[in-house]
């Protein structure tokens, strides 16, 4: 798909009819009038904003899936920043979903193109299209830019990201700490750490175990068999056992070690498959004791087993998904103030910089 | 004391379910093929099934592990919320084992105790058990008698072992009362838990989040803003399947307002409780069961409660028997297929406004609600409007089906003259959360699971429900001048008594 804004039509399928910016308002409430839908719902303004060539039509497609489960007012924007001239475009559609054979539940969507210097002009376009007093989530795809900005993340609820999309991670979170001072509320979500759910909710299920939990002061090591691109997901579970457990983190040269609580060495070994979902296994070993959540290629479960000598139990739980509209969805369904993550950031952001 | 999993914090904000063996009595009933193991499937589907759950299944009928299994799979493939997933079941269905033995017999109980000390030697000796007691009633003494005389009721130090206690909790305050004794000879109260799966229904546990997390209505939540309150459940089906054998022996008071529709109200009706722990909130949800006035005369029944049988008529278009032509119903039956009864809570708060539960068969259509109907505004600047200001504000919360809640307020009809019309404002679980809400069974079970009983009854509760339930079922049953059974064609929205009585106080039922 070509960045140009020429390259998308007035009436496109994906995004609906172009609007004047200065009517969307109105058109809006046109569309309302002419179509049969019986509900417009919203529980939430949801931006989401790419820079990658192609994305409204893409992320169009994902709104779409998407309202299915979460009603919102969704504004899709696309950002060509090598286009000089300034443009602003806008489109509007609704997406409907069938309920009880009827086309009954609608959620509204807003569509941006803009060009050329962008900044001041992309902020307060959002700003005038917000849903009032519904919670802003914004979806950020792709690398941090120098549209990021203070003013903007203070009205954002929920922030999105992909960390593991980044090349620099470290650099991309020390941004971000910049730019949220003013917003101390704000709700970070990474697709990274979401991505692990179902490793951290069966390693929490097998140490409920007292044969496992009894073993935990003697853990001796830690190893995680991770996909190439997502090291920062096994990263994030590291420094989610090293803070829940209590481990002393001692890096040098690029390694990672932990010290526990009674001082004794933990060895971490981090393997990279480019052929692995994106966490393959992570094993826990204290002496004869393994606790071990994997999940092998191509499985729709993930396995859960505790071994101490004899002793074996193991069960299944559903796998994590692994693409951005299933883990947005993910993150919108499991809400809350997602504190465990800025628990585990300090930790996360330090094995960063190993 | 036990060192708690630091993993566990912040990962779901409910309490922790624990590993345990599940013995289900009564396991090859329609209970637990239909609703107990299609809830703890979909648990685990979610992946909150700790690791480590074995269910055994307890029952008469001699049938081996896989003829067992096999006849779950069946129904698990039918009626299973997430549908049925083969690997997921062969994982689960590998933990769950059929037990052979009458419910009298104490060798039974000696083998199933081997049978979990087996069970337990694999965790170190230890293991948390869960009785679900799903049998007939009529075999809860013996169970509960038979598994204190194995041993069955005390728990291993640092474990536990807790009760489910499935309705009807007796038959009557009496009776409520023995099987009380009896189980709590068994089992300490904060581990017996008598289920009302009502209360594990998304819209009954959203009640105390609508009116304690939202400023707006508790200031209004009292005497001096509300004219009355309504509790409907209405059944479109009759005496389908062979109901009408056990209906006959409890009837609609019995069988769902000494339980299902009391507890509604003593939620809807209850003080703030002082924190959300199980006997913080059941403390004050007994306080209202406590403070009904009692309808304690022939004569205060027949002012308050009407009770009525359905004659024949027509439900969704097709012609219905009456009740008294029924299957399985006495022609000459004085059980009550509809009941409507007038309450008053004498608390400070609720002084002076009825609140008025209904529950019948046969009805036009299935639906269970709560209305709040608000005092009518002071009508000085719009009754001299032509038509005058129509009808008062009311406040829905929709149970089932379709979970969820309006507002009906009035406003303005655009135009030139000033007329108003009342508007509603809707909220649908199904339209603004798209994903299915579990069943009840299943947070329930999970809950028990965890130790949380906020959402089960407690004694007091059952007992007090009872003694006012009682009154009633007397004056209709021993008093020489019984109030007389009223009737309705089936399919009608009940007997013209049971509007009387709303219109006697000034209201008139919600139309539905």
């Amino acid at each position: 798909m070509s960045p140009s804004t020429d390259a998308i039509p007035d009436v496109c399928p994906e995004l609906g009819v172009a609007v004047p910016v200065a009517a969307i308002d109105l058109e809006l409430r046109k569309l309302w009038e002419q179509d049969d839908a019986r509900t417009n719902a919203s529980l939430m303004n949801l931006v989401v904003y790419s820079e990658k060539p192609g994305a409204l039509i893409e992320n169009s497609e994902i709104i779409r899936s998407l309202t299915r489960d979460h009603a919102c007012r969704a504004i899709l924007v696309g950002i060509d920043r090598t286009e000089p001239t300034p443009s602003l475009r806008a489109w509007i559609t609704a997406h409907c979903h069938l309920a009880d054979g009827r086309k009954s539940v609608c959620c509204e969507q807003i569509a941006f193109h803009l060009t050329g210097r962008v900044t001041g002009r992309f902020r307060n376009t959002v700003f005038a299209h917000l849903n009032s007093d519904l919670p802003l989530v914004f979806w950020w795809q792709g690398e941090l830019s120098d549209i990021l900005t203070e003013s903007l993340v203070r009205v954002m609820d929920r922030f999105i990201i992909d960390s593991s999309a980044w090349v620099n991670p470290a650099a991309s979170f020390a941004m971000i700490e910049e730019v949220s001072g003013s917003n101390p509320d704000l709700i970070i979500q990474d697709h990274a750490w979401t991505r692990s759910w179902q490793f951290r909710v069966g390693i929490a299920g097998l140490f409920d175990d007292p044969v496992a939990l009894q073993a935990l002061p003697y853990v001796q090591e830690v190893e995680i068999i991770h996909h190439s691109d997502h090291r920062n997901t096994a990263l994030q579970v590291l420094a989610w056992l090293a803070v829940q457990a209590g481990w002393k983190i001692i890096s040098s040269k690029g390694t990672i070690a932990f010290e526990s609580s009674g001082g004794s060495a933990i060895t971490v070994a981090l393997h990279a498959n480019p052929t692995s979902p994106p966490l393959s296994a992570v094993t826990i070993r204290a002496g004869t004791t393994q606790v071990q959540v994997t999940q092998k290629t191509g499985a729709s479960h993930v396995e859960r087993t505790l071994d101490a000598g004899p002793y074996h139990a193991s069960s299944l739980s559903p796998i994590d998904p692994t693409i951005s509209a299933e883990l947005v969805a993910v993150q919108l369904a499991r809400g809350g103030r997602n504190s465990l993550y800025q628990k585990i950031l300090p930790a996360f952001r330090a094995m960063l910089e190993a | 004391m036990t060192t708690p999993n630091p993993f566990r914090e912040d990962l779901v904000s409910r309490s922790r379910a624990e590993s345990c063996s599940i013995v289900i009595f009564g396991a090859t009933g329609d209970l637990t093929h239909r609703k107990l193991i299609p809830a703890l499937y979909n648990v685990a589907v979610d992946g909150e099934l700790p690791t480590g759950v074995k269910i055994i299944g307890f029952a008469r009928r001699d049938k081996s592990d896989a003829d067992f299994r096999s006849g779950l799979e069946e129904l698990n493939r039918k009626v299973s919320r997430s549908g049925h997933d083969s690997e997921i079941w062969e994982s689960f269905i590998q933990n769950v084992s059929y037990h052979t033995s009458e419910f009298s017999d104490p060798a039974g109980y000696r083998s199933l105790a081997e049978k979990l000390d087996a069970i337990d030697a694999d965790h170190g000796g230890k293991g948390n058990r869960l009785f679900y007691i799903a049998s007939a009633p009529e075999f809860f003494d013996e169970i509960l008698v038979n598994l204190k005389n194995a041993g069955l009721n005390e728990a291993k130090p640092g474990c536990w072992a807790r009760v489910i206690v499935e309705k009807p909790f007796g038959t009557d305050l009496a009776t409520a009362k023995r099987l009380n004794e009896v189980v709590n000879d068994t089992f300490q109260e904060r581990d017996t838990y008598r289920i009302d799966h009502y209360l594990g229904k998304e819209t009954a546990q959203n009640l105390m989040v609508l009116r304690f997390a939202n400023a707006i209505f508790e200031p209004l939540w009292n005497s001096k803003y509300i004219s009355h309150i309504q509790i409907t459940c209405s059944e479109n089906l009759g005496m389908e399947g062979g109901r009408g054998g056990y209906y006959e022996k409890s009837g609609a008071l019995r069988d769902m307002v000494q339980n299902h529709l009391l507890q509604l109200l003593s939620l809807v009706a209850m003080e703030p409780p002082t924190d959300l722990s199980a006997d913080g909130v059941r403390d004050e949800k007994v306080k209202v069961i406590r403070s009904l006035r009692q309808w304690d005369t022939p004569e205060k029944v027949a002012q308050n409660v009407v009770r009525a049988q359905y004659t024949a008529g027509h439900v969704d278009g097709n012609p219905v028997p009456g009740y008294r032509e029924e299957d399985r119903v006495s022609p000459q039956s004085n059980t009550e297929a509809y009941v409507a009864v007038r309450l008053l809570i004498d608390t400070w708060r609720w002084s002076g406004v009825p609140f008025y539960i209904r529950m019948g068969k046969r009805l036009p259509k299935r639906s269970t609600e709560i209305s709040i109907h608000f005092k009518e505004a002071p009508c000085v600047l719009f009754n001299a409007i032509s038509g005058g200001v129509p009808g008062s504000n009311v406040l829905v919360i929709r149970i089932q089906p379709d979970e969820g809640i309006s507002l009906r307020m009035v406003s303005k009809i655009p135009g030139t003259s000033l007329r108003l019309e009342p508007v509603k404002m809707d909220f649908h679980y199904a339209t603004s959360f798209g994903k299915g809400s579990p069943e009840a069974y299943e947070r329930l079970l999970l809950d028990a699971v965890a130790g949380d009983a906020t959402l089960f009854a407690r004694r007091d509760e059952v007992e007090e429900a009872w003694r006012f339930i009682d009154h009633i079922e007397r004056a209709w049953h021993q008093s020489p001048n019984p109030p007389p059974m009223a009737e309705f064609v089936a399919g009608s929205w009940g007997p013209k008594e049971a509007d009387d009585l709303l219109h006697s106080d000034g209201n008139a039922w919600r139309r539905l």
